[in-house]
This record gives structure tokens, C-alpha cells and sequence, in this order.
């Protein structure tokens, strides 16, 4: 059995589509991935939807999908048999739905994939398929059981190389720009170390840049620093655990970017936004390393919210209290 | 580090350890150079030391399971990166020695296993890590279906904490 890895071949829409790739998309049922951390930043959500919704694009979420169970398989709370049975739930429930499922969230793109790959190890594939096995609901759209499908139609797709993908179709809906801004870019490690999405050495050995274009082209200014590649602390939980070590990483990589003036930074990851951005955390990091940092943290879809015009409430202020955000909103939004 | 001599080895820990791995199936040809180490934000904000772990592994001085350092890897994949060696998986290898530190009943503290109960009793009977996840919540069926596939799992153990817990805060 062969189980090739589920991402969307990015390079093989470029060519068939070189001047309009947005229009593979046209006819696709597209889904995204529910990530548990968007609770808390819910224009992460509504900012890919608000998008999708902009560009006429069919898109849904899945309402038999489960968190992606990462978390406790990191700290091994699971076996990876059990790790690949919920991934296989998940991938069961979203074949059933769409073409094409977007995530938000680096942790879950790389759970998903990485439950999949478990595949190729027999005994875990066994096991995996007697723990579907054992299930005895039945999926209730088409009646049929859980298993392991070894080539479902469903492909993954990141929300960033989603929009890198289709950038030059997007800016012609965007409402406003960036007006200068000076942004410091966060991929997260789970994006920027991933290999497993990838079909060629060179597209994971290379220098990433998806995210400092993205920033030109909306007309901000990509600035470098220090931290660019570091990790931004939640480290498979060592937050919650180690939090002091775990926060000097965070603190790092915040004062790296507030030391080149950026005016916020700019990151494809719920997880990392979290780390980044949590008031108690920075309260934490100014008691334990002396230093208030206040520099403002924005999710890529979140911009993509601001930048099409849509409602503050809806793209970044529920439930947030992150520093200085206002203020970026407001110098994004001035007419 | 310097602790082995080249006769030391004993590579019968690491068969174990990785027989079912293609991924991790050359951690033998580990040539030390350290890049792992310099690029680990673990490494630098603790004693966790990648080249020690695997000196260590391959030299089946099982002591390695008992050592928290393991704990404090970050599973960022950075590792993987950057060493110059194909089929080499540190982050994997760092995943099955936690579980067979498990096994062999050390494992992590219990304290930090503590920060685990919240979110499994939310995983268990919501399927989200989060109190309330953003939309509908998951059908009531497929929780239970999740709560079957995690069956003697370690997470039923840390759930059946969070139950202990609110029995103790009620009866206080």
C-alpha cells in the first residue's frame, strides 16, 4: 500500500494555470480545518472566510472534525496508532466533504500529514485499521465505516501558500494597504521545517520568502531580524511546562523584532499567535527579563481581513487584548 | 561527552528503538558535527543536548530514558534541517524514547503531566482542547467515537485526574 502525502501539488496548478490560479479553486469544494487555538482569535477564521466568501469560492467547514489530537501525541498521552486512527477520522470526514481543505494552523497541517505518514509502518497501519474497525457508529452521511482510504481524492492545503498562491488575484479586492508599515515575519517552525508537504529537496532546503512578498506586494516593508527562523516558545507545550526557558525563546524572538523597529509581526499560525501574543506571557516575560514589550501580533489571515475592509469586531478584536493592535488597525484602515 | 571510547558501542538499544522507522534508519551515521545542537532552541534555554541523546542511544546506555532532558526537546523540526545526514529524525527519535521512558515507568514529572488535564477532559468529552471551540460544538457521536479510539491510552489516565480533581473540589 502506498500512502503519499495528501498536500496539493501547488507547482502543478502554476502550470496549468500560470496567469489565473485562482480559477482551479473555481469548481472545488474547499473546507477548512477547524484549529482549536481560532477560539481565541476567531478572525483567523472569518478572514479566510470573508476571502473565500470575496472570491466566490465554495467553502465550508466539517462538522464531524476533531482537533487534530497533535498536542497529546507529542507528549505521547496517545500511541501513534491511535494519533493515525484520529487523523484518519478526520481525513475520512473530510473526503466525504471537500476537494480541498485550508489550514490555519501549522500544528494541525503537520499533524495531518504526519498521522498519514504513520501509515507506511505495517504494524501501525494494523492497528490503526483495527481501532477504525472497532468503531461501531456508522458515518452518518453515506452509512459506510471508518477506514483508511489509501488515495482519497482530498488534497491539504496551508492557508499561506493558499494566498501566496493566489496574491496577484487577490490585491484587486483589497480595500486598503499597508501603508509602509514595517513588518517582521514568524512562518513557525511546523511551516518553516515541514518536509513532509514538500515533493523536492530544494522546496524545503531554500530560503522561505512567501511571507515578506506578501507584505511587499500589500505595501508594507519586510524588515529582517535577528529571530526571524527561531521557534516563538509554545515548543510542543514546553509553554505550559517549562515556561520560563520556553519564554525566554519568546522573548527573544519579540525584542529581536521590536529591535529593528517593525511595527508588528506578521505569522501564519494560530499556535504561534498565541505564544506571541498572550497578555499573561508578556506580563511573565517583562517580570522574569525586565523588558515590556508591546509590539503588535497579527495572523496572516487576520491581515487579509483588514486589508479587504472587513468589520474591526470580526477581524481582530473579539476576545483580544493583545498590545498596540488598535493602533495598527487604525494606521492600516485611515482613508 | 567524552565519557565513551570508540569500542563503546552497542547499537542493540537503537534497533529497538527504531526497527520500524524508515525515517530515523541512519541515526547510526550521525557524524556529531553539532549543527542540530547549535540551531535547538532547546539547547539554548536548557541541558537538553541532541548529540548526547544519540551518543547515548548509540551506545544503549539506557540511563538516557531516566534523564528529564529529553522532555525538553521542542519538536520543531529544526534539527531536521539542518543536519547534512538524509533519514535522520531527531524530534521522532526524541518521541519514542518519551514513550519507552513511559514504559519502563519514568516518564515525564507529574507535574508537568498536570498541565495535560484540562485539555484532556476537553479533548474526551468536547474533541477540542479549547473550553468552547469557535462554532458548533462536535456531535455527541463522534466524541464518543474519539473517547473509543484513545481506550487504554495515557490520556484516559490524565483525564481520569481532571475527574479525581472536580471530586475533591466539590467534597472541599
Amino acid at each position: 500500500m502506498s500512502f503519499s502525502n495528501l498536500a496539493l501539488d501547488i507547482n502543478e496548478i502554476k502550470e496549468r494555470y500560470p496567469e489565473e490560479p485562482l480559477s482551479f479553486f473555481k469548481d472545488k469544494k474547499m473546507c477548512l480545518f477547524k484549529a482549536c487555538l481560532e477560539k481565541y482569535f476567531p478572525g483567523v477564521r472569518y478572514g479566510m472566510l470573508d476571502l473565500s466568501n470575496e472570491l466566490d469560492l465554495n467553502v465550508s467547514t466539517c462538522e464531524s472534525q476533531s482537533c487534530c489530537s497533535g498536542t497529546f501525541f507529542q507528549r505521547n498521552l496517545i500511541t501513534r496508532a491511535q494519533f493515525a486512527a484520529i487523523n484518519e477520522r478526520n481525513v475520512y470526514e473530510l473526503n466525504h466533504q471537500a476537494d480541498i481543505v485550508l489550514f490555519s494552523c501549522n500544528g494541525c497541517y503537520n499533524s495531518l500529514m504526519r498521522g498519514r505518514d504513520f501509515l507506511r509502518i505495517e504494524e501501525v497501519r494494523y492497528k490503526t485499521e483495527e481501532i477504525l474497525n472497532g468503531l461501531e457508529d456508522k458515518f452518518p452521511t453515506n452509512g459506510d465505516k471508518y477506514r483508511i482510504l489509501e488515495n482519497p481524492s482530498v488534497r491539504f492545503l496551508h492557508d499561506l501558500d493558499f494566498i501566496y498562491l493566489i496574491r496577484n488575484e487577490i490585491i484587486d479586492i483589497l480595500k486598503y494597504e499597508l501603508n509602509d508599515l514595517k513588518v517582521a515575519v514568524h512562518y513557525g517552525c511546523h511551516y518553516l521545517n515541514l518536509s513532509r508537504d514538500k515533493k523536492n529537496v530544494d522546496e524545503y532546503v531554500r530560503d522561505k520568502s512567501k511571507l515578506e512578498d506578501l507584505v511587499s506586494l500589500f505595501g508594507g516593508t519586510p524588515v529582517d531580524y535577528q529571530e526571524r527562523e527561531s521557534c516563538c516558545g509554545w515548543g510542543a507545550s514546553q509553554v505550559l511546562i517549562n515556561q520560563k526557558e520556553a519564554l525566554k525563546i519568546t522573548y527573544n524572538k519579540l525584542k529581536s523584532a521590536e529591535n529593528v523597529g517593525a511595527d508588528f509581526l506578521l505569522m501564519p499560525c494560530p499556535t504561534c499567535l498565541y505564544t506571541l501574543s498572550k497578555p499573561e506571557y508578556r506580563e511573565k516575560i517583562q517580570k522574569w527579563y525586565g523588558e515590556k514589550l508591546d509590539i503588535p501580533t497579527i495572523h496572516l489571515n487576520e491581515l487579509m481581513a483588514i486589508l479587504l475592509g472587513c468589520e474591526q469586531e470580526r477581524c481582530i478584536t473579539l476576545r483580544r487584548t493583545t498590545p498596540r493592535l488598535q493602533e495598527i488597525f487604525e494606521s492600516i484602515t485611515q482613508d | 561527552m567524552d565519557q565513551y571510547s570508540d569500542s563503546d558501542w552497542n547499537t542493540k538499544f537503537y534497533e529497538e528503538l527504531v526497527e520500524d522507522i524508515e525515517e530515523n534508519k541512519n541515526i547510526i551515521q550521525c557524524i556529531s558535527c553539532g549543527k542540530c545542537v547549535g540551531d535547538c532552541p532547546a539547547a539554548k534555554v536548557s541541558e537538553f543536548n541532541i548529540r548526547k541523546i544519540i551518543q547515548k542511544v548509540l551506545r544503549g546506555d539506557k540511563s538516557v530514558l531516566k534523564d528529564s532532558d529529553i522532555w525538553h526537546c521542542f519538536l520543531c523540526e529544526r534539527c531536521v534541517r539542518v543536519c547534512p545526514r538524509e533519514h535522520i529524525n531527531i524530534p521522532l527519535l526524541i518521541i519514542y524514547l518519551r514513550n519507552e521512558s513511559f514504559k519502563q515507568g519514568f516518564g515525564p514529572k507529574y507535574n508537568d503531566l498536570r498541565k495535560y488535564v484540562e485539555m484532556a477532559e476537553r479533548f474526551l468529552t468536547k474533541g477540542v482542547v479549547v473550553e468552547e471551540p469557535l462554532g458548533n460544538e462536535l456531535p455527541k457521536e463522534r466524541v464518543k467515537e474519539l473517547n473509543k479510539i484513545c481506550d487504554f491510552a495515557r490520556i484516559k489516565y490524565v483525564f481520569k485526574a481532571s475527574k479525581i480533581n472536580n471530586k475533591k473540589r466539590k467534597n472541599s
